[in-house]
């Protein structure tokens, strides 16, 4: 089976370092998410990977080889980068036909895969007449056209309606399932963790997090306590008493980390602090991710693009 | 990689898109049409060029085939796409050339010998013999042919179909229309002037028919090796 070797990868454009001494591995037979703000540098890294870029310096092979050494590379990787590649005068058919021919890869596949995403209906129809989400149908119908072991996909929940964003899912688990190797690009942190075995985290071209899942969410997901009273400062005493990590916002509420609303609500009762609000909050996987960005993004110039 | 499928994949390409097709019908349309009108109205000096007047719109639609098919890559991401199935890019450009010429030679035979047998119907006893005749036919062919490579070589310099076309449809129509009358002079080497000295009866620049087409030729390689060496050098 086939896996994704990043080495020392850089790629600077004009003295901008879009992607910088990245260096991960991705394994088949799991989903992993590759997240990050935009501009972190996910797309150059694809198109890095697919050889369309050149590096400034660093390797990206796929299964030991460069992407431009392969012999029919649409029968070892499918890749979806962008759902506007295919041209709006062309039936869906006739463009993924085209792409077959390129890498002998026999016509009925290309009705297999119009039949898995769900566009044999539409299939000979004009491009320029679908949706934004039967385009990126469209773009991930040709990354599945050749069998590939190695599957990239660039953002493809974008401009797909809930249940199509089911339907990727499941797709993906499939995928990964079958042994292939599945590395899917977002900025979201709630998609992808619905979806992803595996974490590997940009910000500013550079790795942040290189993780499972799971252990993402038991490192950074933290619970917390939200008390709002009449006499905050007792109820500061109280905490600090009882060495609770406590901190007070501007409107006198308190919020207390690593803390049970059962024992809380149990010790002001006892302590006779009056109790207006006592609510058990839990930091978000999204607030996770964004607490991990958060640093690099501050540096991040407004027209960096994706 | 083996270059008949990345040539069948770029074959396809062409013959989906109903705009490419159109281009190669208004090659032949222009050509003939343009072509009889001025056979009706000829003062019989020069009686091949007076067949073969319509190629000078006729290399138009050319021009947009040729640009136009190279072109259509440069949106949207395409071209990733294409070089991603096939990341030979000097292979993908040569198969991308060959769909083109191919094409483009066929329609130019068709519109030579179509335009040949319309002008000798108008003309009659002062139209060509059939050598001079079918010379213009198989130049008109070539020169079609050429002027739609010149077209592709250099859309994929620009990477812009409306930058080659407005480029080369000024330049042409200067050229032609401008300076046309004056020959002798470094016009004669331009790519559409060298190119058409093969429509004519006679001729007294420093160029024949062959060495004409043979110059337009040139022009047309170093446009394609130029788009060639753009694909290969810069980031898809």
């Amino acid at each position: 089976m086939t896996s994704i070797d990043v080495r020392d990868l850089t790629k600077e454009y004009g003295g901008r370092r879009a992607v910088d001494h990245l260096t991960f591995r991705v394994a088949p037979g799991r989903v992993t998410g590759f997240l990050g703000p935009n501009g972190a540098g996910k797309s150059t890294t694809f198109r890095l990977l697919l050889g369309l870029d050149r590096p400034t310096a660093g390797t990206a092979t796929l299964g030991g080889q460069a992407y431009a050494t392969l012999r029919e590379p649409l029968r070892r990787v499918g890749a979806l980068l962008d759902a506007r590649a295919a041209h709006g005068s062309r039936t869906a058919r006739d463009h993924l036909l085209a792409l077959a021919a390129s890498n002998r890869i026999p016509a009925r596949r290309v009705d297999t895969v119009l039949e898995e995403t769900g566009l044999a209906s539409v299939a000979r129809r004009r491009v320029r007449t679908y949706s934004l989400g039967m385009r990126q149908r469209l773009g991930i119908a040709a990354a599945l056209l050749g069998d590939p072991e190695v599957v990239l996909l660039d953002e493809p929940a974008n401009g797909l309606d809930p249940e199509g964003i089911v339907w990727i899912r499941t797709l993906l688990r499939r995928l990964a399932a079958e042994g292939r190797t599945v590395l899917v690009s977002s900025h979201l942190m709630g998609e992808t963790a619905a979806f992803a075995d595996h974490l590997l985290i940009l910000g500013r071209g550079r790795l942040l997090a290189d993780t499972p899942v799971r252990d993402f969410i038991h490192a950074r997901v933290r619970p917390h306590v939200r008390i709002r009273t009449t006499d905050p400062a007792a109820l500061g005493d109280l905490l600090a008493r009882h060495g609770h990590d406590a901190s007070r916002d501007e409107d006198g509420t308190w919020t207390v980390r690593h803390a049970r609303v059962d024992d809380l609500g149990r010790l002001m009762s006892e302590a006779g602090v009056p109790v207006l609000e006592l609510a058990a909050g839990e930091a978000t996987l999204e607030e996770a991710y964004l607490d991990l960005t958060a640093a690099e993004a501050e540096f991040t110039a407004p027209h960096q693009e994706a | 990689m083996p270059f008949a499928p990345v040539l069948h994949a770029e074959w396809i390409k062409i013959r989906t898109l109903r705009s490419l097709l159109g281009a190669l019908a208004a090659i032949l349309v222009a050509t003939a049409a343009f072509s009889a009108l001025a056979a009706a109205d000829a003062d019989g000096s020069d009686p091949l060029f007076s067949v073969f007047f319509g190629v000078s719109f006729g290399q138009i639609a050319a021009i947009a085939f040729g640009t136009t098919a190279v072109s259509s890559e440069f949106r949207g991401g395409a071209l990733r796409l294409s070089l991603a199935a096939v990341p030979d890019r000097g292979r993908w450009f040569a198969a991308k050339a060959t769909a083109i010429a191919l094409p483009a030679l066929a329609v130019g035979l068709l519109t030579g010998f179509v335009t040949l047998l319309v002008g000798r119907a108008v003309l009659g006893t002062a139209a060509p013999g059939w050598t001079e005749g079918l010379r213009g036919a198989v130049g008109c062919a070539l020169h079609l042919t050429l002027m739609a490579l010149f077209a592709a070589g250099l859309a994929a310099v620009l990477r812009s179909g409306v930058a080659t076309l407005s480029v080369l449809i000024p330049f042409l129509l200067i050229v032609s229309f401008v300076i046309g009358d004056l020959s002798g002079s470094a016009a004669d080497f331009l790519p559409d002037r060298a190119g058409q000295v093969a429509l004519h009866s006679s001729w007294d620049g420093a160029l024949g028919p062959w060495s004409g087409l043979a110059v337009t030729a040139l022009w047309t390689t170093a446009a394609l090796l130029a788009g060639a060496w753009s694909v290969r050098r810069r980031d898809a």
